[in-house]
């Protein structure tokens, strides 16, 4: 999953990305509101998280031009100033939670995940597709009741399938919201990924939850009850 | 000012006009009188009337002397005109007909004025064999009674005007001796500022006395929120130096191992401070509040907070009146039903009401069907913040920031049981009419 952060404090900016890279997300930071609209407008985010007491653009006005447009990734807002008017106002102008500072960084995490599962149209947190239960919450899998090993990035590619199973996803956009800018980034890797999770989720080739388009990408083919 | 101009005014005009019509009126019983003299002195001759060549009246016999006489038949011809009218003259040429019978019956007077005349006219029936009808007219010129008008209107304008003068000057000395307490209070007012004096005090004419008084109250006002602000600062100051303190402490002595001791700490001065600034930012004077509707901004706030807790599904009866007016400043009430709602959004199960009882007093009430909170922690919930107790920080600061706000407002805020089960807050508020 890829976030872009939008926080004009130094110190708080770097806590939340590497905070956030930990938890396994692409992170991109930007430290104002101009430099945030530009990253928002460039690029294909899973979710933002925007700070309202921004310099250059205050925070209102950058969901604002977000929402306008047309991205709809959801939108966290940090807020310093616990004043219901501002709360209000960022979510009057597009986005979808709050959290005021100082905030514990789980909470931060668990409600990203939610927005993100929510946005996706996940009511909750366990997703069910057929045999396949993926709790987002704990980043676990299991088939048929039974746990399914997977590494951390073997669950992101997963995830990221789950969430977007209603389209056709290509290896670009997978490499795009799970790979940092600078990894070595190789179209064979996700491949060798997708070949892997087919393996351990469906061993007999019964269930077939993957599926490629050829030319395209994958795609998650399993139903998954709304 | 005006209004003096303007009485004045209709005043002169008035007087003007009915002088002129007393003038009017008198000519007009000068002719009628000359009329009846002319009448008595004719004599019938036949056909025809006399009129003996003594003077009936000085003027009739002055040639070009403004008062003229004509008596004339009913075809017209004349039958006799006074000597002050010449034939030939410029005047005998350029004397309009008498009006028509129509206009003129028999036995009636008529006054006209025309070009710069009075004329009176009157006819008669006189009864001799076959009835005779003879008209008879009386002219006069216009201008001695012009020039009475005239000189009438002379006086009054200066009569006026000098009435006018002085009555402005009086006004303008009473206006000045008028205001004099006005001009003290704003000596007064600059006295306060300056320092010299601190409040205004009773000493003043009744008209003003509820303005002094209502400076006062904004005087007091204004020293108790400086006060509290105050306040706030210093116990900020003050709780934080304990667990300044001990983290110093732990730095100086290398411990890091009791996490937990720090993490407190922390938390103990996180929740001292939010709760410290919001009393200092609700330290606020409020005696000219607004008039605010708290139905939309409820709204407001529950369609934000449903975005917010899409997930949880809460379903929300808001049942303030529309028209429903708080004497209260919007953000205010946006902070206290914003943090009330909160709550109730983070308890509840599913369930929430939001309504409303009418009086002096306006009762907010917020119902969950959370778990609610027992009797012995009521009170002590809305404290909570005040002492930094930590666990559930986040509601006790909320709680504790609405009572602050409701008290600035001279309100109050309790907690009860819901009949939705869980727990029922009740913020009490000024209404506005």
């Amino acid at each position: 999953m890829r976030v872009l952060v939008i926080e004009d404090d130094a110190g708080l900016r770097s806590q939340l990305v590497d905070d956030l890279k930990g938890a396994g997300y692409v992170v991109d930071a930007a430290a104002d509101g101009e430099e945030g609209v530009y990253f928002g407008r460039e690029y294909d985010y899973d979710a933002a998280i925007v700070d309202l007491g921004l310099p250059k653009r205050d925070g209102i006005g950058v969901i604002k031009t977000l929402r306008g447009t047309g991205r709809r990734m959801p939108i966290l807002i940090l807020t310093a100033r616990s004043h219901w008017q501002d709360k209000v106002a960022g979510l009057e102008a597009g986005a979808d939670d709050y959290l005021t500072k100082p905030f514990h960084m789980e909470e931060l995490r668990a409600r990203l995940n939610a927005l993100m599962r929510r946005a996706a149209g996940h009511a909750s947190p366990v997703i069910s597709a057929g045999p396949i239960a993926l709790d987002t919450a704990r980043k676990e899998v299991r088939v048929d009741a039974e746990p399914v090993e997977l590494t951390a990035f073997e669950y992101r590619v997963l995830e990221y399938l789950v969430m977007n199973a209603a389209r056709v996803v290509s290896k670009t956009e997978l490499t795009d919201h799970l790979y940092e800018q600078d990894f070595d980034r190789d179209s064979n890797t996700i491949e060798v990924f997708i070949g892997r999770l087919r393996k351990k989720l469906d061993p007999d080739g019964a269930l077939n939850p993957i599926r490629t388009v050829r030319g395209q990408g994958y795609r998650f083919s399993l139903e998954s009850p709304r | 000012m005006l209004v003096l101009v303007v009485g004045l005014g209709l005043t002169g005009y008035v007087l003007d006009r009915s002088f002129g019509a007393s003038v009017v009126a008198g000519a007009n019983e000068q002719l009628k009188l000359l009329i009846y003299s002319l009448l008595g002195a004719a004599e019938e001759e036949g056909d025809t009337l006399m009129f003996p060549a003594a003077p009936l009246e000085p003027r009739f016999e002055q040639p070009e002397s403004g008062l003229y006489a004509i008596v004339t038949d009913v075809s017209g011809n004349l039958v006799w005109q006074s000597p002050s009218l010449q034939f030939g003259s410029a005047l005998s040429m350029s004397i309009p007909k008498p009006p028509s019978a129509k206009k003129l019956p028999a036995g009636h007077f008529l006054f006209r004025e025309i070009d710069g005349r009075y004329e009176m006219f009157y006819r008669v029936i006189w009864e001799t064999e076959g009835d005779q009808v003879f008209t008879f007219r009386v002219i006069t010129d216009e201008t001695p009674f012009r020039a009475a008008i005239a000189s009438f209107r002379q006086t009054l304008l200066f009569g006026l005007a000098a009435v006018g003068l002085a009555l402005m000057a009086a006004q303008f000395f009473a206006v000045r001796w008028g205001l004099r307490p006005v001009g003290a209070m704003a000596g007064h007012i600059r006295a306060i500022e300056g320092g010299a004096r601190e409040r205004m005090g009773r000493d003043y004419p009744p008209e003003l006395l509820g303005l002094a008084r209502n400076i006062d109250r904004f005087i007091d006002h204004e020293v108790e929120s400086r006060e509290r602000y105050r306040k706030a600062m210093d116990d900020l100051a003050h709780s934080l130096k304990t667990p300044l303190a001990v983290f110093r402490n732990a730095l100086d002595a290398g411990r890091f191992d009791d996490l937990k001791l720090l993490r407190d700490q922390l938390d103990r001065m996180e929740t001292t401070v939010a709760h410290q600034l919001s009393r200092a930012m609700t330290a606020r004077p409020v005696v000219l509040a607004d008039r605010t509707a708290p139905a939309p901004i409820a709204d407001r706030l529950i369609k934000a907070l449903n975005t917010a807790y899409m997930e949880k599904g809460v379903s929300v009866e808001q049942r303030i009146p529309a028209e429903l007016a708080l004497r209260c400043d919007e953000r205010d009430l946006m902070e206290m039903l914003g943090n009330l709602l909160e709550n109730a959004f983070k308890y509840c199960r599913s369930k929430i009401s939001v309504s409303a009882e009418p009086g002096a007093l306006v009762r907010l009430l917020i119902d969950d069907d959370g778990p609610g909170v027992p009797p012995n922690q009521r009170l002590r919930m809305l404290e909570r913040g005040a002492r930094g107790d930590t666990i559930e920080a986040g509601q006790g600061i909320g709680l504790a920031v609405v009572a602050e706000l409701a008290s600035n407002y001279r309100g109050a805020l309790a907690i009860d049981e819901s009949p939705l089960g869980g727990a029922r807050v009740m913020l009490d508020l000024p209404g506005a009419a």
